[in-house]
């Protein structure tokens, strides 16, 4: 009988099996796994398996930062595997639930190695870490692992270096993974270590690395193929063996629908605002004047998934909550990018960050929010952005740039120092279009000609300064643009808010209804009965807290919806907005 | 114009549309009813070839049957490169033509094995799964070596040949005859490069591969 060690590591795959823009297709104990290299080298291992209809990922395509599925086209994220984007819903941001399962992945002495529960270390074997070893052909085997390891203590081989036929090889070592071999001739000695991937009950692959092989190409080839030679004649003669009693079944994985803490509701809290992630600030350094730049890196795992247009909070130690675009692209880095623009009357967020915080410093942030998702089905996409309104647009155009969808970047900045992330926008190429220190009437002239196109099927993202957003959105209109095709994303809500009225809100799923006097929220006197609202900015601009309207009339004062929406009366903000009428009926 | 007699799930026909497409040639594809219709032991279809196999090639009066045979003609008559077929290097030539039998031999068991699998043939699975994986053996050693020498295709060139194109597409439809391609790493990435060619097109169960470079 096998035994399922699901602790051990095991490779699954050589280094030179994961080339660029591949999928490799593994399996260990029976459970097969998708494995690729994102374009920035991290090797992922997950479940190959698409949440959605259970087809195989290993058929899928690396584009070199998600990985798509062939059936229906969602896509995973480089790194954490959480869903980036459903074509069936290309206005909405996946749920963070819909993540497949991942496995620790570890490369070493030019294998790729993995385990179900890893306990420990891969197996140490200094010997093989040097540069001038050589990892051979892998040979897959009709046989049970045991069998396998039994029959490698009889491979004989030469040394490197060795020449006639007088040769020794002996077992240096086994156990029940691997059989380590050294070969002997005179003046020559190889030392081989022969890791024997248990794929199934009864299939296996022989994973076979020297110490030492000769520098010159001609002459390590001639190793690999006489050591493949010699392998795959041993593989003939355990397979004739093997075929002669019955093979034992395969096994069986289970799959795991979701991980645990994924598919466990939030506990209930009225904390509001939580910032479940610490960074550290791996470097922070001037992105363009007066715009700081922020990279930020986990302390212990990976950064949780995020899509372009997304944004996390940043709890600072003053007590400062503030919002900032990530400027990645989808599925792109170990660590997240933001842009922080010194606000001239900043109440302790933006100049806490510029003169405070330093590389090296710990934050805690909010899990990455997405309520400015981006379509991957526009026939053309156009991105607009005004200062530091390039963040989340930058994000977009990378991912859009990546996957080799028609786009054009228009970054509109009052004088080039203000222009931020020139590598970034360096790699867009043709895609950018900068419009350099126009006034507000020339901005609008240019706004006006880039609207000037629309065709169905085409998209509009706007981010910028209150004042460009408000003209761009009338302009998008007059040119027209329907309502849906216009995406936009304010800073902050700069309407004066009148929190004057009272009135009383029922909440349909809750079956509770409560009072909303004048000087406080909806999102205020929620929370303080119990029932956890997501938040982010409080002030009305980012749509974090929104409701669905089931009866009643709302009094929109966010800057959020647009303008179809608002008059549709379905959906509302809790943190800004009131009741026109006596009463409101909400999903909650 | 060129004829095909054509059906849409043989990979046989499938592998004259990729090249036909590689090469940018018109043709008219004339649908048999393969099956469930059978039509290729049909009375009419037997007067044009007695074998009763797809595909069959009608051009300029020249009619042609058999996958291989027929890719030679179109790479030798069509394709001005000269590299698809390469009619004036003798050892790459005769290379060619000994893939071009291997993959006849990929015809008649992974091929079989799909026909048992998905068109219910009366075939030992069995012994049709067993040849696919023996050939495939063979030819995941014969790559795995080839990246190591630099080479990327079935023949010793810098470029695809007729004998990719005819070896691949029942390499890529195994999986519907429950032929595995997990233990041939170094098949799965050929695949990936010959779904790169220019040209490439696919077919229902042949999914196409991202590009090699960002766009």
């Amino acid at each position: 009988m096998l035994q399922v060690d699901r602790t051990r590591w095991h490779p699954i795959a050589s280094s030179d099996d994961l080339p660029f823009r591949h999928v490799f297709q593994a399996q260990l104990f029976g459970r097969e796994f998708a494995v690729w290299r994102a374009d920035d080298g991290y090797v992922n291992v997950w479940e190959n398996r698409c949440l959605h209809r259970g087809v195989r990922l290993s058929i899928g395509i690396n584009d070199g930062r998600e990985l798509k599925c062939q059936y229906h086209g969602w896509r995973y994220a480089n790194r954490t595997a959480g869903c980036t984007y459903i074509p069936a819903h290309p206005a909405d941001a996946p749920a963070r639930t819909i993540t497949n399962r991942t496995f620790l992945v570890v490369e070493r002495y030019g294998l790729v190695w993995t385990a179900e529960e890893p306990g420990g270390d891969v197996a140490s074997f200094d010997w093989l870490e040097q540069p001038g070893r050589l990892a051979l052909r892998p040979i897959p085997v009709n046989a049970s692992p045991q069998r396998v390891l039994a029959s490698l203590r009889d491979l004989a081989f030469p040394p490197c270096g060795a020449d006639g036929e007088s040769f020794e090889t002996a077992v240096e070592s086994a156990d029940d993974s691997v059989v380590v071999l050294c070969a002997r001739a005179a003046g020559a000695e190889t030392l081989a270590a022969f890791f024997v991937q248990p794929v199934d009950a009864h299939r296996c692959v022989i994973r076979g690395v020297l110490d030492r092989a000769p520098e010159e190409a001609p002459a390590r080839l001639a190793v690999l193929r006489d050591l493949n030679q010699r392998l795959t004649g041993l593989r003939a003669e355990i397979e004739r063996v093997a075929a002669l009693e019955p093979a034992p079944a395969a096994l069986e994985p289970a799959i795991e629908p979701l991980p645990a803490e994924l598919a466990e509701m939030p506990a209930i809290s009225n904390h509001g605002r939580s910032a479940g992630f610490r960074v550290s600030v791996e470097r922070k350094w001037e992105a363009a004047r007066s715009i700081a730049g922020f990279e930020l890196r986990p302390l212990e795992g990976l950064l949780p998934t995020f899509q372009p247009g997304a944004h996390i909070d940043i709890h600072l130690p003053n007590g400062a909550v503030r919002q900032y675009s990530v400027v990645n692209g989808s599925g792109e880095g170990a660590t997240l990018t933001i842009g922080v623009k010194r606000e001239p009357d900043s109440q302790g967020g933006s100049s806490y960050l510029h003169d405070t915080v330093r590389a090296g410093d710990v934050l805690a942030i909010s899990e990455p929010r997405n309520n400015f998702p981006l379509r991957r089905d526009a026939t053309k996409t156009l991105l607009i952005a005004g200062g530091i309104g390039i963040t989340p647009l930058l994000s977009m155009a990378q991912t859009l740039q990546n996957q080799g969808l028609a786009y054009e970047l228009h970054y509109f900045v009052r004088d080039e120092s203000e222009m931020a992330f020139r590598d970034r926008l360096a790699a867009l190429g043709s895609a950018l279009k900068i419009d350099v220190g126009l006034s507000a009437e020339a901005t609008a002239r240019q706004i006006e000609t880039l609207c000037g196109g629309y065709a169905p099927g085409m998209h509009l993202y706007l981010c910028g300064p209150g004042p460009m957003l408000q003209a761009a959105r009338s302009i998008a209109a007059e040119s027209g643009w329907p309502d849906e095709a216009v995406h936009f994303e304010y800073f902050k809500n700069t309407k004066e808010i009148d929190d004057s009225s009272s009135f009383e809100i029922a909440l349909a799923r809750s079956a509770l209804t409560l009072q909303v006097p004048a000087g406080r929220s909806i999102l205020e006197v929620v929370r303080e009965h119990g029932i956890d609202m997501p938040s982010s900015c409080e002030l009305g601009a980012c749509g974090t807290c929104m409701v669905t309207v089931i009866e009643g009339e709302p009094d929109h004062q966010d800057v959020y919806l647009n303008d179809s929406e608002k008059r549709s009366g379905t959906r509302m903000m809790t943190c800004v907005s009131r009741a026109r009428s006596p009463r409101l009926v909400l999903d909650l | 114009m060129i004829k095909l007699y054509d059906y849409e799930l043989s990979g046989n026909c499938y592998k004259l549309r990729l090249l036909m497409s590689i090469l940018e040639l018109d043709y008219e594809s004339i649908t048999v009813d393969f099956y469930p219709g059978r039509e290729h032991k049909s009375d009419w279809f037997l007067k044009i070839n007695p074998l009763g196999q797809l595909p069959v090639l009608e051009d300029d009066g020249l009619v042609l049957r058999d996958a291989q045979a027929i890719l030679v003609y179109l790479a030798a008559r069509y394709d001005q490169s000269g590299r698809w077929h390469p009619r004036f290097d003798a050892r790459l030539l005769g290379e060619v033509s000994q893939w071009l039998a291997f993959a006849d031999g990929i015809t008649a068991t992974a091929s079989a094995a799909r026909l048992h699998d998905a068109m219910f043939y009366d075939f030992d699975i069995d012994a049709a799964r067993q040849g696919g994986h023996r050939l495939f053996r063979i030819l995941d050693e014969h790559l795995w070596f080839g990246e190591r020498e630099g080479r990327d295709w079935i023949c010793r060139a810098d470029h695809p040949t007729i004998a990719d194109i005819a070896c691949f597409p029942y390499v890529m439809l195994s999986e519907e005859g429950g032929i595995s391609r997990m233990d041939y790493p170094a098949i799965r990435r050929w695949c990936d490069r010959v779904k790169r060619v220019d040209g490439f097109v696919t077919m229902s169960g042949i999914f196409p591969a991202g590009p090699a470079r960002a766009a």
